[in-house]
């Protein structure tokens, strides 16, 4: 135990630190020709970025056996663990680094011959598949102690958690959001906060130690305000040009995702909104020639084929400035209040986008339309996952009736490839980027 | 009697509003206790009534694409509301797919039964979420909703789960093909209930009398006997329905004897509580296992069928667990995948043709 923790904070605080620094200095000696792309030169920050996750992921290496560990879908209130001292592990986000490196239909085969269907998520297929052939592209994940599960996405995740919970044979501790239509009830609310009293009472059985609801507090504080840092970069792009694509936004989310509630997530906020807002000064935008167009992404972003897809726009002059996706971590944790954060955590966690109601949905690709000045939208119809899907063949003659602007509907899966036709696609976004002249 | 002048003559009879319900969960006794009529909308089964199926993507069941076509083209037009149990991730965005975009302009009810229902707040949320629906419900239907008519209603039902699981468990005996017995059980989602327990209770006595033509048991478990004509494909090849464990039917039949709560909210947050495991619920799938287990080896099954919607979620995510488990049993087990089409394709019937021939054998071990 000790042994292990040792080699936890080693892996966290030095080791994954120098390897970070090490990969930074080969890749600024390595001198690679440059590729052609329509994309001005990357963000000063990603590489913090790119330590950052590096970082994270090479001491979960070690977790398991030095602190507690848990795995946590993306809309979970992580605050409570991260005031308990659990190290946090996102399968979703593991899932998406599969998705980019394109290993996902080999880890769904193998899931796919256990009876697993295609269709379910595949994220999930992605997951059980990784723990399944032990294929990782970050080495390994540390084994769990508890799961913590959030059905504010969807209800595919408890389904998911709970083969992981048989598989693991831990506690999963669960927050059942009702689904909002129109607005929460007060008993509805309630349901919510009885169930994180519940989820802390597990969570500290198994890291074997009281929150401190003061530190908890806290938490909560660094956590909205993360939130917010991370709302007020993906503002920058209101800006025309716009200093960044939508598409950097989706890499940036990592730290939002996996690292709420810490000053580290923060602290790397700041410096990327820092440099964006240097770049606006500056008149950079996040394409090397004119912003012709300004788009909209709803959906998740198809991870391997993302390069792809707005190259293709790119190279016409058509940058994302929003997404509905990127946007969703801004509100996480936006509505909690740190001196009461049980009721507000309760009330801000039920709310995000995808526990609410179609017009909630509708006024915020509006929303989002209107403040990001855009003219166009490509609206992802993901295979995978329907809660995100299902309204969006209504949402997109919606769009383009009441704001006139032109919209795509484009069918992938965001993490399968095998569920895209590259060629198809293009034509359809060829044609997409015609009916703009 | 369809169910459209049914309906109409529970209202110019009876007085009585109706209501359509989506699948599958509902508390039905507050709607009984309220004197409205529940009409459930599976679907309906075939090619869907009205373009508005396409307004959902065709990787989403049929279920609810072709519920949002039925509504879109009139097709409940004649009940006062419709309910939509939250199920699903699909049934829950038709929700406000039909009711916001169009397709459904009358008012929209929903039920959120607590997902791990096994937790103290789980319960909590259930009974105010009781309150909630019933409260509804009694705008909808004009009156106040008496105590003792709710415990009257909870204790019909149970006496129709009475009826229900007899016929159900003592299938081996009962001189009916399967479309019959499930055209009879199956009325239940649209009869006044005091109507569909009469037909119980007379298709009861017929129990001991007989067996069904076909001999070899098989256990079913899926979604809907959705197209009908995969029972008698089955019957023909020589087997039956022994055991059922379909989300529309048997998984709603609650055999808890116990003596219910005085508090009628209670008993009936108890009688939805104890209704078997159902992965629309999102029950763990140890109890659900056992329960299967536990159905194949009272009813002798010989096989199993699974029998699932193409893209149901809930469904699908339990098939590895229901193949693992039957497999260490050492029973054969055919898997299904079906869109509520007409009519099932050739090579569906051939494929139950060649179970059924499998496990008649030598005492069907695989
Ligand atoms: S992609 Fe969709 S279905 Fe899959 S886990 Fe995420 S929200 Fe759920
Ligand atoms: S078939 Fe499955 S996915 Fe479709 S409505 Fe029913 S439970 Fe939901």
């Amino acid at each position: 135990m000790i042994l292990r923790r040792v080699q936890y904070e080693a892996a966290a605080r030095a080791v994954g630190p120098f390897l970070a620094a090490l990969d930074d200095w080969r890749q600024r000696r390595r001198k690679r020709p440059a590729r052609e792309s329509p994309f001005a030169p990357p963000l000063e920050s990603l590489r913090a970025l790119k330590d950052m996750m590096m970082v994270h992921y090479l001491s979960g290496r070690y977790a398991d056996g030095a602190v507690p560990v848990a795995w946590v879908t993306s809309g979970f209130p992580v605050e409570m663990l991260r005031t308990l001292g659990y190290h946090t592990v996102y399968p979703e986000n593991h899932a998406a680094i599969c998705g980019v490196q394109r290993i996902v239909p080999a880890l769904s085969d193998a899931v796919e011959a256990q009876g697993y269907s295609r269709d379910l998520c595949s994220y999930v297929r992605s997951d059980l598949g990784s723990l399944d052939t032990g294929r990782s592209p970050v080495g390994r994940l540390p084994r769990p102690d508890l799961l913590a599960c959030c059905t504010n996405i969807c209800q595919t995740v408890l389904y998911w958690y709970r083969d992981l919970a048989r598989r693991f044979d831990v506690p999963l501790v669960l927050i059942d959001t009702p689904f909002i239509y129109g607005e929460p009830a007060p008993h509805q609310t309630r349901y919510v906060v009885d169930q994180l009293e519940e989820a802390i009472v597990v969570s500290e059985r198994v890291a074997k130690r009281p929150l401190d609801r003061e530190a908890f507090s806290e938490t909560v504080r660094l956590s909205r305000e993360g939130s917010d840092l991370w709302g007020q970069c993906l503002d920058t792009a209101r800006n025309r040009p716009a200093p960044w694509t939508g598409v950097d936004g989706f890499f940036h989310l990592g730290p939002v995702v996996a690292l709420r509630g810490t000053e580290a997530c923060n602290a790397y906020y700041r410096t990327l909104l820092d440099e964006l807002k240097d770049r606006v000064s500056r008149g950079i935008g996040g394409l090397k020639g004119e912003e012709r167009h300004r788009l909209l992404w709803d959906n998740l972003p198809v991870w391997y084929a993302t390069r792809e897809i707005t190259t293709l726009l790119g190279s016409q002059g058509f940058n994302f400035v929003c997404t509905t996706y990127t946007n969703a971590w801004a509100e996480a944790s936006s509505l909690i209040d740190p001196a009461n954060p049980m009721e507000s955590g309760a009330r801000s966690y039920s709310q995000i986008m995808l526990n609410r109601d179609l017009p909630n949905k509708l006024r915020l690709l509006e929303r989002l339309s209107r403040e990001f000045a855009v003219d166009g939208a490509v609206l992802h119809s993901d295979r995978s996952c329907k809660p995100y899907s299902i309204g969006q063949i209504d949402l997109k003659d919606r769009l383009a009736r009441d704001l006139g602007i032109r919209t795509l509907l484009l069918e992938a899966d965001h993490n399968d490839p095998r569920s895209w036709a590259s060629e198809l696609a293009a034509n359809r976004i060829g044609a997409f980027m015609e009916s703009f002249s | 009697m369809t169910r459209e002048p049914y309906i109409r003559r529970q209202r110019d009879e009876h007085g009585r509003k109706s209501v359509a319900v989506l699948p599958v969960h509902y508390p039905k006794e507050l709607l009984t206790a309220l004197d409205l009529l529940a009409v459930e909308v599976w679907g309906p089964p075939g090619a869907p009534r009205s373009d508005a199926a396409g307004r959902i993507q065709a990787y989403v069941c049929s279920v609810v694409r072709n519920a949002l076509a039925f509504l879109a083209s009139g097709g409940a037009d004649v009940v006062d509301a419709a309910l939509f149990p939250h199920t699903c991730d699909s049934i829950q965005q038709l929700a406000t797919l039909a009711s916001d975009f169009g397709g459904w302009k009358k008012p929209t009810l929903t039920f959120l039964h607590p997902k791990d229902p096994g937790r103290p707040s789980a319960r909590r949320f259930l009974v105010a979420e009781l309150h909630a629906l019933a409260g509804r419900l009694e705008a909808l239907a004009g009156r106040r909703l008496d105590p003792e008519r709710l415990t009257a209603a909870i204790a019909l039902h149970d006496e129709i789960d009475l009826h229900r699981a007899a016929l159900l468990d003592g299938r081996a005996t009962l001189p009916l093909d399967d479309r019959a017995l499930y055209a009879l059980l199956r009325r239940g989602e649209w009869l006044w209930p005091e109507e569909h327990l009469a037909e119980l209770q007379a298709a009861r006595a017929k129990l001991g009398t007989g067996r069904p033509a076909a001999s070899i048991p098989v256990l079913v478990t899926g979604y809907v006997p959705e197209p009908s004509a995969i029972l008698e494909i089955l019957n023909g090849a020589g087997a039956f329905v022994a055991a059922d464990d379909y989300a529309a039917v048997g998984r709603r039949v609650v055999r808890d004897r116990r003596a219910p709560a005085t508090d009628p909210w209670e008993a009936l947050a108890d009688r939805q509580l104890a209704a078997p495991p159902c992965p629309t619920r999102v029950a763990d799938q140890g109890p659900r296992m056992r329960h299967l287990e536990g159905l194949a080896e009272r009813s002798g099954a010989r096989g199993v069928l699974v029998h699932v919607v193409k893209f149901c979620e809930p469904e699908l995510f339990d098939v590895p667990a229901i193949r693992r488990t039957f497999e260490a049993r050492g029973i054969p087990l055919l898997y299904l995948e079906g869109e509520l089409e007409a009519q099932l394709s050739g090579q569906a019937v051939t494929r139950i043709e060649a179970f059924v021939e499998m496990i008649s054998g030598a005492g069907g071990a695989a």
